[in-house]
């Protein structure tokens, strides 16, 4: 591919913006450890050895015990592979069983002490920032809780810009009673609360929804209502660029709506654009976390950043742990959004490249 | 006095959103329309007990299954054929051989060291939405305070003595001053106290109890529940002079006498212009108390605070089995929505006391060597009670798909692991329920168990269902496809966590519940609309001697027209809104034993029914019995005394029976030491004379 020279620049300046360019890699980092969780915090094990043969069950379906030769009861039900390395490990029989890094998942409920409470952190247990008031592990909770949020916020970022750009672009280009109208339109539908909206809505859906459903309900009832604030800056972008020179020539010379639009307009706003993609991103997270956080968000016990912070806050004196970490977790992640953000607007800003006649 | 009250929703947990609107002060009328209102009211109250008919038992079942119409009734009313509910008699019409009673060999209970004072400040989750004791919002957590656990009954059953003499419970005067039962002819007379006085200082009369029906049977209520209750449960009130009245009931069950005993009269004098407008027009007016405690208009500041005063002129403030009672000058409300936000208030010392019962509570928040307890500021109370215990569980709805079938119903039984989180998260403090009826003693069944969780029985149970393959998920399905997924829905947001347990535990058998958190009002609205797969939720019941079971399991209640003339069902039966049969259980053998059950004089035979019932319940297997609290706890800053025996043998809560008192000059004392370090010896007390075994 090749990029616009000046696009080459204006990367160039971003990798140079030292705290951003780093802010970046590790947030790239944690999303790529993110998408195989699955493999570094997880109750399934890694790979299982059984008479001599290797399974790898962390993606597969769910095992019974009997696959692994366990009777009675235990071969009817799920197998729990923490306590199938016990078992492999006393029978001495050279079968084994590889537990991921950190061997909890979301949902375990362990009772330490035989007790279901908040357990402060306990490095022998495995459980590095403690559990929940019901005994889970936090930091399998955090993990894919932000895996959760990071993934709706970039979800959400696309569709936001897919339909304001297309929207902003259309009322600046086509203007006139077009403009007028969508301006209309926008003025009235950006005043609907949308977080009222949103618990309205969600508490019509049906339980029997399964989550990735109400995930996907949730991101469209946010975009639904995200979209004006971007149209405002395209549509001003798109008179600005529309009036220059080179778009009249573009048009003088024969170019059709569509190519004048994409192959000239558009480039030429997405440095207004990009500046804005990193504080949607956080303003998703903060909002998905908000949601969850009053309890209108994904249905218990799928694990997010905002069930635990309200789970922290009713059990702040007697586990700070967890709100700690929740606290940590969200305040980390927004800054490294904030910091790319930063980055990514000084790296964009047209001043430093564009001579205005 | 609770038993005559509707069984309420369980509130402990319930927030409820909406606050308090609609201003329902009294209009301002000019005096003729007033005195014309009050005369529209006093004819319709006077039509009312001239015509209202009193129907058999047999006819009012039939008119519930449908088969008689109002109009056919009206007709046979019109037509003389049936008998009067309201009698004004003379005094001369008295029986001269009655044997008045009147429980004074009972002993008192509240204790002579009470002092009375002070301010008891407590909060409540959500602010009373009206201050009528009936109708739309009426039934809130507020209600104890300005209704059961205040205002008196005539008589009120006695909270230590439980025994039972005669078929009665034991009661102890209240307005009454003795009363007199006609076991034969199924009457209660009553003796009014000549010195009982309404809190407005009007006299307590007969015609109070007269007007008291009258206002329960009216449409204007807007009480379904009031007007059956009170038009099914009682055949006639006969009035013989201001003081004397007597009540027939349709079977002389046992406790009879509680039932006429537990009435609660009505000031005719304040609803002198009842009218159809009474939702609106009484929402925020106190009705004048038989009780200590009053709502003053300028301590309803709505939306934020409520308090009730002790009216000093209470008329029974000596009165064996009240005086002692009743102590603190005011006992003050806030709204705090937030159990953890209450629960700092209260460390904080702007709430005097807080309930314990939740064990994180108990154990982790407010340890024995937390410093306030450690210091003996702050005193722990548990308190091991009596009474029949609310009915935690899974209530399932057997109208649904897949639930309709027996077996899947048992294999949810089988797949709830209520043991583990009675275990591990309730901390081996609470016990397992048994039966649908805990705690109602001898009737209680004595040796049924609930169900255990049971992975094989349950995987049994669903594979007789046709669910034998398990999904990727670990999740059951059938040959068609379907997928054994329910969900179980709660209004309980505190007691959410026991639910994930159980979720995670069930899927060991195959069986996935999607859990569903709403707010209290939506979750109860769900389950009246009957919308509901399986509800987590509990029905509060008051210390009666038997269970009830026509509102819960009789299949009128869960569906209109459950049957088709020849017994088989109607196969065009829509399950039936606002009633309490959760379980949409239909099963003519049930309601012929229930009928039975309704109709039986003989404790005997009562409790024989009674036990083929749950028999048959836990055959269905509709009900997935919870936990049982055998007690309640409560934390209280030092100030906040109590008799040595801390409370009584069936009490809910420490506010129920009101035997505390604030010791004078303590309170600053208290605050006093908490900021300069004093110690007190520390209080960690447990009451465990009624500890079951």
């Amino acid at each position: 591919m090749r990029l616009n020279p000046l696009t080459l620049r204006k990367l160039k300046r971003f990798r140079e913006i030292r705290r951003g360019y780093f802010s970046f890699l590790i947030l790239i980092g944690l999303l790529g450890l993110s998408a195989v969780s699955e493999l570094i915090i997880n109750d399934r094990a890694l790979a299982v050895r059984y008479q001599g043969e290797w399974s790898f069950p962390t993606y597969g379906p769910v095992e019974l015990g009997s696959v692994y030769g366990l009777e009675g009861t235990d071969g009817r039900r799920p197998v729990d592979y923490r306590r199938l390395k016990e078992h492999f490990d006393a029978a001495g029989t050279g079968d084994r069983v590889i537990m991921p890094l950190i061997p909890w998942g979301p949902y375990y409920n362990d009772a330490v002490g035989g007790i279901l409470r908040a357990e402060a952190p306990n490095f022998e247990r495995g459980h590095y920032l403690g559990t929940d008031t019901t005994g889970r592990d936090i930091l399998a909770r955090l993990v894919y809780g932000f895996r959760t949020a990071m993934l709706f916020a970039l979800a959400f970022t696309a569709l936001t810009y897919l339909i304001g750009v297309a929207i902003g672009c259309a009322m600046g280009y086509f203007g006139g009673l077009f403009d007028l109208l969508f301006q209309r339109v926008i003025e009235i539908w950006s005043n609907v609360p949308f977080l009222y909206m949103v618990i309205i809505i969600f508490s019509v859906i049906p339980a029997t929804f399964s989550v990735g459903a109400r995930i996907g309900i949730l991101l469209a009832i946010m975009v639904l209502f995200s979209w004006t604030g971007l149209t405002y800056y395209m549509r001003t972008a798109t008179y600005k660029e529309k009036s220059r020179d080179y778009a009249a020539a573009a048009q003088v010379l024969g170019a059709g709506t569509s190519r004048i639009i994409f192959r000239h307009i558009l480039p030429n706003t997405v440095a207004t654009m990009v500046t804005f993609v990193p504080f949607t991103v956080v303003g998703a997270i903060t909002a998905i976390t908000a949601l969850d956080f009053l309890g209108f968000g994904l249905p218990p016990p799928t694990p997010s950043i905002g069930e635990m912070l309200k789970q922290g806050t009713a059990n702040l004196t007697t586990a700070p742990w967890i709100v700690t970490s929740a606290f940590a977790a969200l305040v980390v992640i927004l800054l490294l959004v904030t910091f790319i953000g930063e980055a990514v607007r000084e790296a964009f800003d047209p001043r430093q490249f564009t001579l205005y006649k | 006095m609770s038993m005559l009250s509707r069984p309420a929703l369980l509130l402990p947990f319930m927030a409820l959103l909406l606050v308090g609107c609609g201003s329902g002060d009294r209009d301002a009328l000019d005096s003729g329309a007033l005195e014309e209102r009050r005369a529209q009211a006093r004819a319709a109250m006077e039509r009312h007990y001239a015509t209202q008919p009193s129907l058999p038992p047999d006819l009012r079942e039939a008119f519930e299954r449908g088969d008689v119409t109002q109009d056919e009734i009206d007709a046979m009313a019109e037509a003389g054929e049936l008998e009067p509910f309201f009698v004004f008699a003379t005094p001369d019409d008295l029986p001269t051989d009655l044997v008045w009673e009147d429980g004074s060999d009972l002993p008192e209970f509240a204790s002579p060291d009470a002092k009375k004072g002070g301010t008891w400040y407590t909060a409540v989750q959500d602010y009373p939405r009206t201050l009528r004791r009936v109708g739309p919002d009426a039934n809130s957590s507020f209600r104890p305070f300005i209704l059961d656990d205040v205002v008196m009954g005539f008589g009120q059953r006695h909270p230590e003595d439980i025994s039972i003499v005669d078929g009665n419970f034991r009661y102890f005067p209240g307005i009454a001053e003795a009363w007199a039962e006609d076991k034969d002819n199924r009457t209660v007379y009553v003796r009014i106290n000549p010195a009982a006085r309404w809190s407005d200082g009007e006299r307590i009369t007969a015609d109070d109890l007269m007007f008291m029906f009258y206002f329960f049977q009216s449409e204007w209520i807007n009480e379904p529940w009031y007007n059956n209750f009170y038009s099914r449960n009682y055949v006639r009130a006969v009035r013989y002079d201001d003081l004397t009245f007597s009540v027939t009931v349709p079977e002389a069950k046992p406790n009879m006498l509680g039932r006429v005993l537990g009435l609660e009269p009505l000031p005719a004098h304040f609803f002198d212009d009842f009218g159809p407008d009474f939702i609106d027009r009484y929402q925020w007016r106190f009705v004048p108390t038989s009780g200590a405690y009053v709502v003053r208009d300028e301590d309803v500041r709505r939306g934020r605070t409520i308090a009730l005063t002790r009216n000093p002129d209470w008329w029974a403030k000596d009165l064996p089995f009240w005086r002692y009672r009743f102590n603190y000058d005011r006992v003050h409300f806030s709204v705090v929505r937030d159990t953890a936000k209450r629960f700092e208030s209260f460390r904080a010392g702007e709430l005097d006391g807080f309930g314990l019962n939740l064990p994180d509570y108990y154990y982790d928040r407010l340890p024995d060597d937390d410093d306030l307890v450690a210091r003996g500021l702050i005193g722990k109370y548990t308190f091991y009670n009596e009474r029949p215990r609310p009915t935690y569980g899974f209530w399932i709805n057997s109208s649904r798909p897949l639930l309709d079938n027996r077996d899947i119903r048992e294999g949810i039984h089988y797949a709830s692991n209520w043991e583990r989180v009675l275990r591990e998260y309730f901390r081996g403090d609470y016990t397992r329920m048994r039966t649908t009826a805990d705690g109602y003693g001898e009737f209680t069944h004595p040796d049924l168990r609930a169900r255990e969780f049971d992975v094989d029985k349950a995987l049994e149970a669903f594979a007789r269902a046709g669910f034998t393959e398990r999904d990727n998920e670990g999740v059951l399905v059938n040959d068609r496809g379907q997928r054994l997924a329910f969900t179980l829905t709660t209004g309980y947001e505190n007691l959410q966590d026991i639910l994930t347990i159980m979720q995670r535990e069930a899927l060991q058998a195959g069986l996935l519940f999607r859990v569903e958190v709403l707010d209290g009002t939506a979750a109860w609205k769900k389950v009246q609309e009957k919308q509901h797969d399986i509800q987590f939720v509990a029905f509060n019941v008051g210390p009666e001697m038997f269970p009830r079971y026509w509102e819960t399991y009789h299949s009128v209640n869960a569906y209109d027209r459950p049957f088709l003339p020849d017994g088989s069902p109607n196969p065009e039966r829509r399950p039936k809104a606002q009633t309490n049969n959760l379980l949409l259980i239909a099963n003519r053998e049930l309601d012929a034993l229930i009928e039975r059950y309704r109709a039986s004089e003989s404790a005997e035979e009562m409790r024989e029914l009674a036990f083929q019932m749950e028999e048959i319940l836990h055959e269905d297997a509709s009900f997935v019995p919870g936990f049982v609290m055998p007690f309640y706890r409560a934390a209280a800053w030092r100030w906040a005394r109590w008799p040595d025996h801390f409370d009584v043998r069936i009490s809910r809560d420490p506010l129920e029976y009101w035997l505390g008192w604030i010791e004078p000059g303590k309170r600053e004392q208290v605050l006093a030491a908490r900021r300069s370090r004093e110690r007190f010896e520390p209080i960690i007390e447990v009451y465990d004379r009624h500890r079951p075994e």
